[in-house]
């Protein structure tokens, strides 16, 4: 089982060399990227959380404890209780949809590949927004599919379909699809064809022969599938806004609306979204070390 | 309407890139104008340009904290904002706005009497009045038969999963402030704490909680009766007769967006410039055109078509009660947590 876990060993291990000047060299431009563009705005977000509101946004240079006691509130443990819930269900779905698209993609000959992998990538080529409006054209009251299904006779009336939570996930699964097949596409692509049909050779059933040896070495695509689809579906909030009426908050739109709404109250905001982190990378840290254990225990 | 939907924005900004890409590169005067989206004409600015020579640099923003966010940042020196009453308030305490210089502005005269003397800046001294407008009521008369006259009649259980309302905290607040016959403007936590059971019976009847385009929900026909922007409401109004305004018998807002130059401007001469060209009646009147809100500009109204004075979205007829916001302060910070908590459990 070396295959299944190089990729967490190139993170959670020291089994690696260390790189050399030349190394370093060419690791220079996504340091740069990853201070500036990750370690900078955290550190900023982090010292702003302990600071006071300043009366036209912005912060006080004063310390302050306050903002972390008002994230400690029932209706912010609610609201993140439901926005995981939210990015529980999207992720799953997009794996049940994911897979079996990025296992064809990936067993495809390589010119249908090519063309398979650019139909996934398409809708990029549009922004995410319009995308997302594009959906209330469908959905809305008169808007497509109502318009077809009575236009069919299969309903009498039109259906409620817009601002509601499965038209939530329904966007989020959409806008999320593309980053589960991909690395589980790369995954697919590397798959062996001769262990499979060792296993069934060996009288494994086409069953077990997924569930044992296809999904264990596919599975660094699902984790990296699962993270990509998991993190951004956590934070975003323009889909909940547009297909869901804002009717329900999930965190995003609480942190946005500490910086663009009537509150101003930047700090808070900054110890909402380092809580988040916090929380994440703590339960990263958690999984990790969990499955560097199993792998040890092996 | 006037917080606009985000794809205009990226419209927007990908024109003017594109223009920005064929302007021949000088060293022409020009002004940073820093404004809503969808508030100014793009024929109003070229034209200043051509009469003046001064490029206008138009950024957009969607709320008037997004606008302090970026002002405050020091990125880019604007000439000009944008903001609306409460916010030139709050600005004028802190210092943070140029007084204007009167003379350079001899169109000022074409304000009227009704956007002088309020609280925000009642001698006009730092700001201009641009656009003003009102939240109301906007009913689908084909779906709703009865009369909706006050905010009671609009959160009635009937109209369950049929309404849409600005996703705003501090206007949810005030409406039912002034239902409850308390100033809109007494907004402190004994207030926020009484009106707080009569949210919570509203909230649980609400479809789409929408600040950027309330109208598209009316429009499409998911909600059939809502309180929007009076801009909003005109616009549907000049789409469909069936979509009648009305402000609220209980009171309502009024807002009041200006023009206004912020503390150490570069261009100050550019900027007395350009508000007393907006401020020409044969200018104006554009502006009200293409956005229909209440133009404070009495001699630009003059020049509306019969037809565009008689929409009472922008035009309401009557004497209704009408109030600014004032800047509130700290209390900003529970009313957004009080509705946040509301919202939370209407939506279990």
């Amino acid at each position: 089982m070396r295959q299944e876990s190089t990729a967490f060993a190139a993170t959670v291990t020291g089994r690696q060399r260390p790189p050399g000047g030349t190394g370093w060299l060419l690791l220079a431009p996504l340091l740069v990227w990853v201070v500036a563009f990750v370690v900078a705005p955290a550190a900023i977000m982090l010292v702003y959380s302990f600071l006071k509101r300043g009366t036209l946004g912005g912060v006080v240079w004063e310390f302050t404890l306050d903002n972390y006691a008002a994230v400690a509130d029932p209706t912010y443990l609610t609201i993140v209780i439901r926005s995981m819930v939210f990015a529980t269900i999207t992720t799953l779905l997009c794996l049940a949809a994911g897979y079996p698209v990025a296992y064809l993609i990936g067993r495809a000959s390589e010119e249908r590949r090519n063309l398979l992998l650019m139909l996934v990538m398409v809708p990029f080529w549009t922004s995410f927004l319009i995308r997302t409006y594009a959906w209330v054209t469908i959905l809305k009251n008169q808007g497509l599919l109502n318009s077809v299904l009575l236009g069919l006779g299969v309903i009498g009336e039109p259906l409620e379909l817009l601002y509601t939570r499965g038209a939530v996930i329904l966007g989020l699964v959409y806008t999320f699809l593309p980053f589960m097949i991909l690395p589980i596409y790369s995954s697919v692509e590397k798959l062996d064809g001769a262990l499979i049909e060792a296993a069934l050779d060996l009288g494994a059933g086409p069953l077990r022969a997924f569930a044992r040896v296809i999904v264990p070495l596919t599975s660094p695509g699902i984790a990296a599938g699962v993270l990509l689809v998991f993190v951004p579906a956590l934070g975003i909030y323009a889909v909940n806004d547009i297909m869901g009426g804002g009717r329900v908050d999930m965190i995003g739109n609480i942190i946005e609306n500490q910086f663009k709404g009537n509150a101003r109250n930047w700090p808070f905001g900054a110890a909402l979204g380092t809580a988040m982190l916090v929380a994440f990378a703590f339960s990263y840290w958690l999984a990790s070390r969990r499955q560097r254990l199993a792998e040890f225990g092996r | 309407m006037r917080r606009m939907t985000c794809i205009a924005v990226a419209a927007a900004m990908a024109a003017t890139l594109l223009l920005a890409g064929g302007r021949p590169a000088g060293a022409a005067e020009s002004i940073n104008l820093f404004g809503w989206s969808e508030y100014i004409p793009q024929s109003v600015i070229d034209d200043f340009t051509k009469e003046t020579g001064i490029e206008v640099n138009y950024e957009m923003y969607a709320s008037n904290e997004e606008m302090l966010a970026k002002l405050f940042s020091g990125a880019t020196k604007y000439d000009l904002i944008q903001p609306s009453e409460y916010v030139i308030e709050a600005l004028t305490k802190e210092g943070k706005l140029e007084k204007l210089d009167v003379v350079e502005l001899p169109n000022l005269k074409n304000i009227g009497p009704e956007f002088r003397g309020l609280p925000h800046d009642p001698k006009l001294e730092y700001s201009v009045p641009y656009m003003s407008g009102t939240v109301g009521i906007v009913v689908n008369t084909e779906k709703v038969k009865d009369p909706v006259t006050g905010y009671r009649d609009v959160f009635q259980e009937k109209y369950k999963g049929r309404i849409v309302i600005l996703d705003d905290p501090l206007e949810i607040v005030t409406w039912a402030l002034h239902t409850e016959g308390l100033p809109p403007n007494a907004v402190n936590k004994e207030n926020v704490e009484k009106v707080k059971p009569m949210i919570a019976t509203w909230l649980p009847l609400v479809k789409v909680y929408d600040s950027d385009s309330p109208k598209t929900a009316l429009l499409n026909g998911d909600v059939d009766l809502g309180i929007v922007w009076s801009g909003e409401a005109a616009l549907l109004y000049n789409e469909n007769k069936k979509f009648q305004y009305t402000l609220p018998k209980e009171g309502a807002h009024r807002f009041i967006d200006n023009l206004a130059i912020p503390k150490g401007a570069p261009n100050k001469t550019g900027a007395h410039k350009f508000i007393n060209y907006v401020l020409r009646p044969e200018v104006s009147v554009k502006i009200s055109k293409e956005f229909p809100y209440t133009n404070p500009n009495v001699e630009a109204r003059k020049l509306l078509t019969p037809e565009e004075r008689a929409n009472p979205a922008s035009y309401p007829p009557g004497n209704p009660k009408l109030d600014t916001f004032r800047d509130i302060g700290e209390n900003a910070v529970l009313v957004d947590k009080a509705i946040t908590d509301l919202k939370a459990k209407s939506g279990a």
